[in-house]
């Protein structure tokens, strides 16, 4: 079992960064090998990691696989969590994508020598739609999209849905949640009714998440068995459940 | 790349609070967890997990396969309980099943050692209080029974932190250099093992005797049988037990093996001790021959029933119930007989007769001080003559009997190249004889197997038409009977390809260069 899992949206700040850190981690604590790759040139993940967000070569030599990614990654303070880094040269991977051979497919490459060695791998992606989008796209089994509930987003799910139509999976969940506003509440309940691939696991808009760029650490182990530990918690059982469902509903 | 790690030891008269006061003051230390562990260990007899670099170990309730080097789980399953014996085909269907069946095959796991330990987490942060070294003490004790509790040394395992190489190599000099740590010889399950009485790896059945050419053939002789009576003594309580089938298969050839360097080199031996041990080993071998064959019929069945359509596969499950009787009938028989007084006598007699028989007159065995090297080639050039002789005087028209005597003289080839000819004569040219040797033996096997397999049908149709069920089985028998001679048919007509390799020109010629005259 090999899967590449993206958390992904066209927006920013949204959440993608403490969904992929945390998920990876719950990933990586239930004994399965994990690789985070931080795609994104502001290196969210790397710095929270506490990895030198350099990659050797920069992206150039990477997606044309000049460098040798299995050199280039770097072990975290969590057993079994490994990372590819950010790096600044990251703001040029859409040129450097697009002067490579098999344009849209080159992340996928990249992470071809990996497959045996980790159980998952999650890309935590830039806010845009790129080529760099494309590519994840390409390399993932399924796309995790934070929706922060508010007025405009059932517009970005179905623009969303539009986009891979054929692509990967797409689970969205609702991030940054506020539960006393009721604006949030009547969003979550219409879009959950509208669409079934929601999910059913929402991430509160809580201080222990805040705090996780502070220390430098993941939620479980800032606040175990805080509100937002036990939200990434049931997130994470949530997105297996729901590929392992895909999974069985594939013709053998 | 799995991160691997190192053991290291504590210096004499150190606690392991003194070492971690010592990391304290030179490293910047974050304290993870402390945490007990009460760790069982299986493998086979053998040693084949371990050779595999593997380890099978049930721990909290979940059984795994585990690296030996780093830890890395390779498949696991939930086991509440510590099982007695562990084989891969009553392991529920999934991946560790696959995974242990492509190590193990038939073969059962047993308990070698069970770890009780307390282990202390520890991670070397760099001056941006990020982990790049993790580090364990562990505090092991065997436990070789419930009341036999034996304290192992304390160690450190110094795992590496992907991409931190340096420090690694840092961290791995203050604690050798500067604290008097010393690499461990032996991994932690390896002195649990040795604690608990066990010998780590296992015990072979393989026949590993240097030989030289010049030895006194009585002395080489001596040396692989009684290698042979160890196998057969090391296999005997797997035997009784009925621990795993390989286990009276290792006791058979070890007997069988012994038998053919008795019969091919009987002028090493005073004739009269020979003529008596060659009829005990022939009655070792004839009380283990049913439940052996009966083995064998009950490991085929699948493969045997995958050759025939539905509904006549799920017809022969009546079979498969009076194969299993029968099999416990010979085996219970068989471990009646082993465990006869003349089953003791034997195995207290045989090795003490090879023990002395170097010391006997030589008046009466005129091979016994020949060299080796002579007199080993010689019987293989005389027993390959003979296969040549044998094999090019079979045609189309040939009984069975004439194969099945033409395999009896390959399987002392085999034996004679297998434990003398390996040790004694170059393998360039003694292995590809041996392969074509073996081409050969299969497609001889596969055809007297067949017929054999046919008549023991045909012995069990009575028994099987009682049962419910017994007519649908009974026609099922029937397909099944014409496929064995279907391939009892293709085996035959296999042969003569099969031998005209084995019997070459180049190979001859190579043959009597080799082995002399």
């Amino acid at each position: 079992m090999s899967r590449v899992l993206a958390t992904y949206n066209i927006k920013g700040g949204v959440g993608k960064t403490s969904a992929a850190v945390n998920l990876a981690y719950l990933a990586a604590r239930g004994g399965a090998s994990t690789l985070l790759w931080d795609l994104d040139q502001q290196g969210a993940s790397t710095y929270l990691f506490r990895v030198r967000p350099k990659v050797r070569g920069g992206v150039r030599k990477l997606v044309r696989r000049k460098s040798d990614v299995e050199r280039l990654i770097k072990g975290t303070d969590y057993e079994r969590l490994d990372l590819l880094p950010a790096d600044f040269s990251y703001r040029h991977m859409d040129l450097a994508l697009d002067a490579a051979k098999h344009s849209t497919d080159r992340l996928a490459r990249v992470l071809e020598p990996l497959r045996g060695e980790y159980d998952n791998t999650f890309l935590d992606c830039p806010p845009s739609i790129s080529l760099v989008s494309e590519n994840v796209f390409e390399a993932a089994d399924a796309l995790l999209v934070p929706i922060i509930p508010a007025t405009l987003s059932s517009r970005t799910f179905e623009q969303l849905e539009e986009l891979v139509r054929g692509g990967p999976q797409v689970l969205a969940f609702f991030s940054m949640v506020e539960v006393r506003k009721s604006l949030h509440r009547e969003v979550m309940a219409r879009l959950r009714a509208a669409h079934v691939t929601m999910l059913g696991a929402a991430i509160p808009s809580a201080d222990e998440v805040e705090r996780m760029g502070v220390e430098r650490a993941v939620v479980a182990e800032i606040a175990p068995g805080s509100r937002g530990a036990l939200a990434y918690e049931a997130l994470w059982w949530d997105v297996r459940r729901r590929l392992a469902a895909a999974q069985r509903s594939i013709p053998s | 790349m799995t991160p691997t790690g190192t053991d290291l030891l504590l210096p004499d008269e150190t606690t392991p609070g003194e070492v971690i006061d010592e990391l304290r003051a030179r490293l910047s230390l974050r304290e993870g967890e402390t945490s007990e562990r009460d760790r069982r260990f299986y493998d086979t007899c053998d040693g084949l997990v371990r050779a595999a670099g593997l380890t099978f170990v049930h721990e909290s309730s979940r059984a795994a396969l585990v690296a030996l080097d780093g830890g890395q789980e390779q498949a696991s399953m939930a086991a509440p309980e510590p099982p007695e014996r562990v084989t891969a085909a009553e392991l529920e269907p999934g991946a560790l099943r696959e995974a242990l069946k492509a190590i193990v095959g038939v073969r059962a796991l047993l308990p070698v050692a069970r770890v009780h330990s307390t282990r202390h987490a520890f991670g070397v942060l760099d001056p941006g209080e990020k982990t790049v070294v993790r580090l364990a003490l562990e505090e092991p004790v065997a436990v070789a029974s419930p009341n036999r509790r034996i304290a192992l040394a304390p160690r450190i395992r110094v795992t590496a932190v992907r991409g931190y190489d340096k420090e690694l190599a840092r961290v791995h000099a203050t604690l050798v250099a500067d604290l008097g740590l010393t690499v461990a010889g032996r991994s932690e399950l390896d002195e649990a093992i040795l604690a608990s009485g066990g010998t780590p790896g296992g015990v072979s059945a393989k026949v590993d005797v240097a030989l030289a050419k010049d030895e006194r053939s009585d002395v080489a002789v001596a040396s692989i049988l009684k290698r042979l009576a160890e196998v057969m003594e090391a296999n005997l309580p797997g035997t009784i037990a009925d621990t795993d089938p390989e286990f009276l298969h290792d006791y058979r050839v070890a007997v069988r093996r012994s038998r053919a360097v008795m019969r091919e080199l009987k002028r090493v031996f005073p004739p009269e001790q020979l003529a008596r041990f060659r009829v005990e080993l022939r009655w070792l071998q004839q009380l283990t021959g049913p439940a052996r064959d009966l083995d064998v019929y009950v490991l085929d069945f699948d493969e045997l029933r995958s050759g025939l359509e539905e509904p006549a596969r799920s017809d022969l499950e009546p079979l498969l119930r009076v194969l299993r009787d029968r099999r416990a009938v010979a085996h219970r028989e068989m471990v009646w007989a082993l465990r006869s007084e003349r089953a003791a006598e034997l195995s207290a007699q045989w090795p003490a007769f090879l023990r002395g028989l170097v010391t006997l007159p030589v008046e009466d065995r005129p091979d016994a001080v020949r060299p080796i090297g002579e007199l080993a080639g010689e019987r293989i050039a005389k027993v390959y003559r003979r296969m040549v002789k044998m094999g090019s005087a079979i045609d189309d028209s040939s009984p069975a009997e004439s194969l099945h005597e033409l395999r009896k003289q390959g399987k002392e080839l085999r034996y004679l190249l297998e434990l003398f000819g390996l040790a004694l004569h170059p393998g360039d040219v003694v292995k590809p004889l041996v392969r074509s040797l073996k081409a050969l033996q299969d497609t001889l096997g596969r055809h007297q197997d067949r017929e054999v397999q046919t008549a023991t049908l045909r012995s069990f149709s009575d028994d099987v038409a009682t049962l419910p069920g017994g007519p649908a089985a009974l026609m099922a028998m029937g397909i099944l009977i014409e496929h064995l001679g279907e391939d009892e048919r293709a085996a035959r007509a296999e042969f003569a390809e099969r031998f005209a390799a084995f019997a070459a020109p180049d190979q001859r010629r190579l043959v009597r260069k080799t082995f002399g005259a």
